[in-house]
């Protein structure tokens, strides 16, 4: 591959086409791999002769700090309003082209297991937003499970329902959502998420005045494609102000389908900012027994009431089926806060700045109290821009994905706390 | 549709274990009638339909043979077996229409003034369905007995909770329709049998449509020539035979055959419709796009779609008279017509003369809507010339989080918290006391079970779930007319609010059925409900006095 790159600086492209034909002897991609690259030479063994893994944690550092990077250039300095009650729509492409199986073990297969990971992620960040499915069979869109918050029963659908047949219809799919996220209230976030395989759609009508709609409808379309890039879908997500992206392996399939767990940002004109009534209900005492509203059973002890109609309930966050309260825990809404005031990405510090002396003296990651120090060299760190303390790259992440605060900030009780007044 | 009677044979049984005695029984509004076959020795069976309470059945799918079992007012019970589940659903449908009307008719009079008032049009369709909805549910039966039929709630009312029930049927419907296929069902191939000579074509209405809107001019043919010249079977024979023709790509052949016989060179010759109607198109397409790789597509050019022809190869003259479609142009007419979607919907016209019209009309209306044209252009070049790639990206304006002051909230709480403390902390100590209370019942009962085994309370709980799906739909049409908007609202949630009342004798009365052994657990069930209960109706006096503060002279709380 670097003979060939170097050849078409110099030479004309079908000449070129010619000449790399020639050198490598007609080998495909993964074959040059192996006879260029000598992709075995990477592997390294270690003392009692067993396989070392390879050191992949660069290259996935560098990755994370890109995508981190891509985002936080895009929400500015100043804070934005995100989208946390959200109801999104998964609307899942189950036509003749999802049997296809450039997807091991076939497209539909990828995409159900990808769907179960991203709707369990999915409420762990959003506890308060609820999640509905749909499918595209034989030109008409089908309904399979309704809006709701519990991610087993949406799961357990999916995965009796996978059998592909017929053409997709992108507009039969749009208009069935549109109907149903038309009786949401007005503070909730629509969306859709369209996992599409196909490379055509077979509609009854005009699929622009569609779009056109749910541009009305305040609904923000984003697509997922499996095959290749379609106009149509690109112009979707550009009217609706989603996101468009095709997957290149599995692997990135679920990259993609991962970014759409953490909420979006909310467009101005979308976003209606109002107080919402919601409960906090106590867990009910040990011994007590009621009938719960939603099994219609007698039950002991477990469960919660609601505060205004003292009706029981099993599992939080849920609707009181009684009074349409939404019942909320505290953990619940702080889980939904960290969204609002992310962390800011840390610096990666140069390694030559590692030389001076009073940086020598941070020899171990604030974090895990690890060594920083790889082989006697300083390896790769980076620092909080406001604490100045130290972190690997293992502790970056976490601190980025799962912790959403920085453990130095924390630990300084006179650092000035974060004003709701600024920004 | 429905019978005022219905006749079926059945045996009738005491009990289920009864072998029953066979005969026939006769069904009409007032009353059920059983005759024994056997006069002598059977009984005679007459019930009105007044005393029949309920009913049940035997479900399709088990193992248990059909029965229908009527309950009386008295308690007694009268079952019928019949010889199939046909039968059982046939019986059972006209006696749950019958028991819907004797139900109905006793609370009509209300019921018509409320209808009234909440000015609902009930199509035919809406009504069978909640009749349908009520007979397959019999708790469903109950609710709506005891609140429609108790002047409580409105039938209005009743369903507007239920609006999921009734949405879901019509979604089933799926009002979706369906685009046309990717699939080319319009290149028709014929079946063979290796014996004999013939060829087999087998054409549905859904290809015939899909023939009539790629081919403008064989649609034309069948107005022009069905019925007037030749019958439907006549033209599709001579179209196939033109089909099979094309595809031997035998230019002579083709050439024969159009000289005999006029209505076939139709077929066989180019399409002049579709010349003019792509002629057309070509003008409505972007200008700044190059159009001169599509010119094959446009039916006169020979077909070459952008291969370079060296001029080397000359074409006969002669073949030029009959058109040859290359199936590149076959496919981009079929895809230009799926892009178009949808005009005409199969199912209702199996015709192929009603096809055939319903796509002239649409195609007329079309042509119709293509009257500007020009300033569709000046607007289609105006927004194509800025090149996409340089445009700044496209996103939409984000909003600014705005934190609101945390004191609106707190300031509207403390009002209310006021109000409610000297209620609260009454009932706090109350409560306290309940949970210990409960706490050491549950206990007593817990041992007691152990000693004793479980004594039936499957049964005290069934009854206590009873009236708690009762409370629980109060409860919900209660909660869901807050905040009292109109006065119709606030005379509905005065009647809520007295049914409610009228529950806690009730609950008393159940608890003082019972042995005092099954009245710890049921009366451990009964006061969650009596607490929330309670909570509504603490509610609705809270709201009642914050009304009369508000209105000062209007003692109704009428605002």
């Amino acid at each position: 591959m670097k003979n060939s790159e170097g050849r078409r600086l110099n030479g004309d492209a079908e000449e070129d086409d010619e000449d790399e034909d020639e050198i490598n002897g007609g080998l495909e991609a993964w074959e040059r791999s192996y006879a260029d690259d000598r992709s075995w030479e990477a592997l390294q063994e270690d003392e009692s002769g067993l396989l070392r893994p390879i050191d992949n944690s660069a290259v996935y550092h560098a990755q994370y700090r890109r995508r981190l990077r891509a985002r936080s250039l895009s929400a500015t300095s100043s804070r934005i309003q995100k989208g946390l009650i959200r109801y999104l729509y998964i609307i899942i492409d189950l036509s003749r082209a999802a049997a296809e199986v450039d997807f091991r073990p076939s497209r539909m297969a990828v995409v159900a297991k990808n769907v179960e990971a991203f709707v369990r992620e999915f409420f762990d960040q959003n506890p308060l937003s609820q999640i509905g499915l749909l499918t595209i069979k034989d030109g008409v869109a089908h309904c399979l499970t309704d809006l709701g918050g519990s991610p087993e029963s949406h799961i357990k659908a999916l995965m009796g329902k996978l059998e592909c047949s017929g053409d997709p219809s992108l507009q039969n799919a749009l208009d069935l959502t549109q109907a149903l996220l038309n009786q949401i209230p007005s503070y909730g976030h629509r969306e859709i998420l369209i996992l599409y395989s196909a490379l055509s759609t077979c509609d009854p009508g005009n699929i622009m005045e569609t779009i056109q709609q749910c541009k009305k409808s305040k609904i923000r379309c984003s697509v997922i494609g499996l095959s290749a890039e379609m106009f149509i879908c690109k112009h979707l997500c550009r009217e609706t102000g989603g996101s468009y992206s095709v997957a290149l392996d599995e692997s990135h399939f679920k990259e993609l389908i991962l970014e759409h767990a953490p909420p979006p940002p909310a467009i101005a004109e979308f976003a209606i900012a109002n107080l919402i009534k919601m409960g906090f209900p106590q867990r009910a005492a040990e011994g007590s027994t009621s009938i719960c509203s939603c099994h219609k059973e007698a039950k002991i002890g477990v469960g919660y009431t609601c505060p205004r109609c003292k009706a029981r309930v099993c599992e939080l966050p849920t609707e009181c089926q009684i009074c349409g309260l939404q019942l909320v825990s505290s953990p619940h809404l702080a889980r939904s806060y960290h969204h609002l005031f992310p962390i800011a990405p840390f610096d990666e510090v140069p390694p030559s700045s590692l030389n001076d002396l009073h940086i020598r003296s941070q020899k171990i990651c604030f974090g895990c109290q690890q060594t920083l120090l790889n082989l006697g060299k300083p390896g790769l760190c980076v620092v909080c821009p406001k604490c100045k303390k130290y972190f690997c790259l293992e502790c970056d992440i976490y601190i980025h994905e799962s912790l959403h605060n920085c453990p130095g900030c924390e630990s300084f009780r006179h650092l000035k706390p974060v004003t709701a007044g600024e920004g | 549709m429905s019978s005022l009677q219905v006749t079926k044979r059945t045996k009738y049984k005491t009990s289920v274990k009864d072998p029953g005695s066979p005969g026939a029984l006769r069904m009409n509004e007032q009353k059920l009638l059983f005759v024994p076959d056997n006069r002598n020795s059977g009984t005679k069976v007459v019930v009105e339909f007044k005393s029949i309470q309920g009913h049940k059945y035997t479900k399709e799918g088990s193992n248990k043979p059909p029965l229908i079992n009527l309950s009386n007012v008295q308690g007694g019970s009268y079952i019928f077996e019949f010889d199939s589940y046909a039968d059982l659903h046939v019986c059972r449908d006209f006696v749950s229409k019958v028991l819907e009307k004797s139900r109905e008719t006793s609370g009509t009079a209300s019921e018509k003034a409320a209808v009234t008032l909440a000015d609902e049009q009930l199509s035919t369709a809406e009504m069978q369905l909640r009749i349908k909805l009520l007979q397959e549910d019999s708790e469903l039966q109950k609710l709506h007995q005891q609140f429609v039929g108790g002047n409580i709630l409105t039938e209005a009312e009743f369903w507007a909770t239920r609006k999921k029930l009734l949405d879901t049927d019509s979604c089933r419907k799926s009002k979706q329709r369906v685009g046309f296929k990717s699939v080319m069902i319009s290149d028709i191939r014929p079946l063979t049998d290796g014996q004999t000579n013939k060829v087999t074509f087998s054409l549905t209405p859904e290809i015939i449509l899909q023939i009539f809107a790629e081919k403008p001019a064989v649609h034309q043919a069948y107005l022009n020539f069905v019925p007037k010249k030749m019958t439907e079977m006549e033209f599709w024979t001579k179209y196939c035979r033109a089909e099979y023709l094309n595809h031997t790509k035998n230019v002579h052949a083709v050439a024969a055959e159009a000289a005999e016989d006029e209505e076939l060179a139709v077929f066989l010759k180019e399409d002049d419709i579709l010349a003019r109607e792509v002629r057309k198109k070509i003008r409505r397409v972007d200008p700044t796009l190059d159009m001169e790789a599509d010119e094959g597509d446009d039916y006169t050019h020979l077909p070459d779609h952008g291969i370079l022809r060296d001029g080397s190869k000359e074409l006969n003259k002669s073949q030029n008279e009959f058109y040859r479609r290359t199936l590149l142009q076959d496919l981009n007419r079929h895809a230009a017509i799926v892009l178009e979607g949808r005009t005409v919907d199969v199912e209702r016209e199996d015709n192929t003369n009603a096809v055939a019209e319903a796509l002239a009309h649409s195609k007329q209306g079309m042509e119709e809507a293509d009257g500007n044209e020009n300033k569709n252009r000046a607007d289609r070049i105006s927004r194509v010339t800025p090149i996409e790639d340089l445009q700044p990206a496209d996103s939409l304006p984000l909003a600014p989080l705005s934190i609101k002051d945390a004191r609106e909230y707190f300031d509207s709480q403390q009002v209310n918290a006021l109000k409610t403390s000297r209620d609260a902390s009454a009932r706090m100590e109350s409560r306290s006391c309940n949970t210990q209370e409960a706490y050491a019942s549950m206990r007593n009962a817990i041992s007691e079970i152990k000693e004793n085994g479980l004594s039936d309370p499957i049964v005290s709980s069934d009854v206590a779930i009873k009236h708690w799906t009762t409370i629980q739909e109060l409860l919900r049409h209660f909660w869901s007319s807050y905040p009292i908007t109109t006065p119709y609202i606030f005379t509905k949630v005065t009647r809520l609010k007295d049914a409610m009342s009228n529950i806690y004798p009730q609950l008393e009365e159940l608890k003082e059925s019972l042995q005092s052994d099954l009245r710890h657990q049921v009366s451990l069930l009964v006061r969650p409900m009596q607490q929330a209960l309670d909570a509504a109706i603490q509610h609705h006096d809270v709201d009642m006095q914050k009304r009369s503060v508000k209105s000062g002279e209007k003692p109704n709380g009428y605002t």
